[in-house]
């Protein structure tokens, strides 16, 4: 889309680090993409997430400068769908988990914070 | 047991418990007296899901009423129980200029609603986010 390209993306983009360290997504790296969002890379000590790429936005509807993505990954048994966005420097993630087996584990919301 | 996490490697009976998504039922009215992207929501249960109503707040291109929701999940407050008094449900909308994607938790009370705006044509907007805060109608 036209006015996504446009985006100023240096908010989201960086390395970032789970400011807890018994924390769930250890680290979360973002790059630019080729299609003007960002390409999203998590891991955890259990895992390495992989990289998927995640549409960016504004603040604001005439903003251009994106503070927010939002990415999904699916594992075959677990979808996880992360809602990040930026506040006073800090990548506030939440993140919705779904559950595909048959393991009893809930369906579960959680919210992480990152620094850079 | 395949997890992505550490906390996710628990032994649990299956089946899973109901999430009780009575929890977040109600009428929820938003916090700021100043105009917003969403002013209200109805939301109601309909058997393991909710019904989500949508009322604009008068800002930007969000229309008076957005009409109703089925939510794809709702989510409890941790994996290990169907306690929904902090989870989270996901709805879909298609408004007339954009798709949005509406993810909702509740946080000591009040019901905290993130909506992620896509527009399908260029245009003079952003595709945009928004996060902004409810509270019960009692």
């Amino acid at each position: 889309m036209i006015a996504e390209a446009a985006l100023d993306l240096s908010v989201l983009v960086g390395d970032w680090r789970n400011t807890n360290p018994a924390a769930g997504i250890e680290r979360i790296v973002c790059t630019l993409s080729a299609d003007g969002g960002v390409t999203v890379h998590c891991s955890s000590s259990v895992r390495d997430w992989g990289k998927v790429d995640a549409p960016v936005y504004a603040f604001d509807f005439d903003g251009d400068k994106a503070g927010a993505f939002s990415a999904v990954y699916d594992f075959g048994f677990e979808e996880v769908r992360l809602q990040a966005n930026v506040k006073q420097g800090v990548l506030v993630v939440a993140t919705f988990n779904a559950f595909k087996d048959d393991s009893g584990r809930s369906n579960y919301f959680n919210r992480e914070f990152f620094h850079r | 047991m395949d997890s992505v996490r550490e906390w996710e490697r628990v032994s649990l009976p299956a089946p899973r418990p109901r999430v009780a998504v009575e929890a977040m039922a109600g009428e929820w009215v938003r916090t700021n007296d100043k105009p917003q992207w969403i002013g209200a929501l109805d939301v109601r249960v309909d058997g393991d899901a909710l019904l989500v109503r949508v009322y604009g707040g008068g800002a930007g291109p969000s229309p008076q009423d957005w009409g109703v929701a089925r939510t794809d999940t709702v989510y409890a407050g941790w994996l290990t129980s169907g306690d929904a008094a902090a989870g989270a449900f996901v709805a879909r909308y298609r408004l007339p200029e954009a798709d949005v994607e509406l993810q909702a938790n509740l946080n000591l009370g009040l019901l905290v609603v993130a909506t992620y705006v896509r527009f399908r044509e260029s245009g003079p907007y952003s595709d945009r986010f928004t996060r902004e805060f409810f509270w019960r109608d009692e």
